[in-house]
């Protein structure tokens, strides 16, 4: 085990390292000789590369004027991608009407049903809100019939009430939310794939 | 100047982008050196690289409702460059001769290389490039050829700086283990 640079080098040699890395390999550097000639190396390196000649490329002009008979002649930009693109940004503000809806209608029944329970409503309010004892419907039958008793019935009491009363909302607010996560999946996607083809193969 | 100059190309991009095929020819004239060049470092075939380069600014056109401008348009178009230089490569399966294992680069025998004239070495070393793999050859170009920063180049090819940095290492590398014989023995020539 060493403690040569060798893997700062490249990064030293371009430019790229910062702060105390670079006091440390410069320090390193003066001492090592086996470093040194691995700069060396790379300095070498880069100047035989810079030898590789390009070819003479024609008239910037004249391939324009080639590239611009080959453009198709129509873009993808039309004004039906115009509408698709509004109706694309809809979607999310859409979902979160729709989420706050929900959430304010769960809100506002909770509320009720809270002052209900306190007596702050009047008889005509309070007929609006159901009281959870009045919809449990199947549980107080099954009860009457002596096939729940105890525990038992206040467990299947519970359970009912859960399932008619908040079961769909935290149905329907998942169901926003993936709804949501699904289009914002689709959105990153595009945002970082400024265009449509994959990129160099690692 | 150079305020008044990036000013104007953004003027220039957004005709381009409203569907101005003149605008959409000025940056072609401004860039299609620069591409041709990345594409030529590519895949070392100059009827390729200008055809990939035709090939790049076609694909632009096509997607430039795509380009945002936080992106330099010239990392961009080089990040079309490449991917069209390498199906251009498959497609038309002229990569260069098989010839590249042939040349036994890593046998420092001295022989006929103790003459290589400038002219040999310099297709020595373009052979060299060439039989680097496609991501990495990618990284050296810009960095050697273009003179980009890990950051522009990470920018460019959508990838962490620090495969960036990983992926120069390995193709200066192996480009070093390929050369470097043949390098010690040029030099020596020289002295």
């Amino acid at each position: 085990m060493s403690n040569h640079v060798t893997e700062w080098l490249n990064a030293y040699y371009d430019g790229e390292l910062k702060g105390k890395r670079i006091q440390q390999v410069e320090e390193h550097l003066a001492a090592c000789e086996v470093c040194q000639h691995e700069l060396d190396a790379l300095q070498s390196l880069s100047g035989m590369l810079q030898e590789v000649p390009v070819p003479e490329f024609p008239s910037p002009e004249r391939f324009a004027t080639q590239v611009n008979l080959l453009l198709p002649q129509k873009r993808t930009t039309t004004p039906g991608t115009h509408l698709f693109e509004i109706g694309w940004w809809m979607i999310p503000v859409g979902l979160l009407a729709v989420w706050v809806f929900i959430s304010t209608a769960s809100l506002l029944g909770d509320a009720m049903s809270t002052a209900k329970n306190l007596g702050l409503l009047d008889s005509t309010t309070a007929s609006f809100i159901s009281a959870p004892s009045e919809t449990v419907v199947v549980t107080s039958t099954l009860g009457q019939f002596g096939m729940l008793q105890g525990n038992s019935l206040q467990w299947a009491e519970r359970t009912e009430n859960f399932t008619r009363d908040s079961f769909p909302q935290i149905v329907l607010q998942v169901s926003v939310a993936l709804l949501y996560l699904t289009w914002f999946a689709v959105w990153w996607t595009r945002h970082t794939r400024q265009i449509s083809e994959p990129l160099l193969e690692s | 100047m150079v305020v008044v100059l990036e000013v104007s190309e953004t003027e220039v991009i957004r005709s381009a982008q409203s569907g101005d095929r003149n605008a959409f020819s000025e940056l072609v004239r401004i860039h299609a050196r620069g591409v041709f060049n990345v594409v030529y470092r590519m895949c070392g075939d100059a009827l390729i690289a200008e055809d990939a380069a035709q090939e790049t600014f076609i694909r632009a056109w096509q997607n430039l409702s795509s380009y945002r401008p936080q992106t330099p348009l010239r990392n961009w178009l080089y990040r079309i460059a490449f991917n069209a230089g390498m199906d251009m490569l498959r497609k038309e399966k002229r990569i260069l001769p098989n010839a590249i294992e042939d040349l036994n680069l890593t046998d420092g025998q001295p022989s006929l290389e103790s003459q290589v004239s400038q002219q040999e070495r310099t297709q020595l070393v373009q052979k060299a490039i060439l039989s680097l793999p496609d991501a990495s050859r990618a990284v050296l170009v810009l960095r050697e050829y273009e003179d980009m920063s890990y950051q522009e180049i990470s920018a460019t090819l959508d990838i962490p700086v620090g495969t960036v940095m990983s992926r120069l290492n390995y193709a200066r590398k192996l480009l070093k283990d390929k050369l470097e014989p043949k390098l010690l023995q040029v030099e020596a020539d020289y002295v």
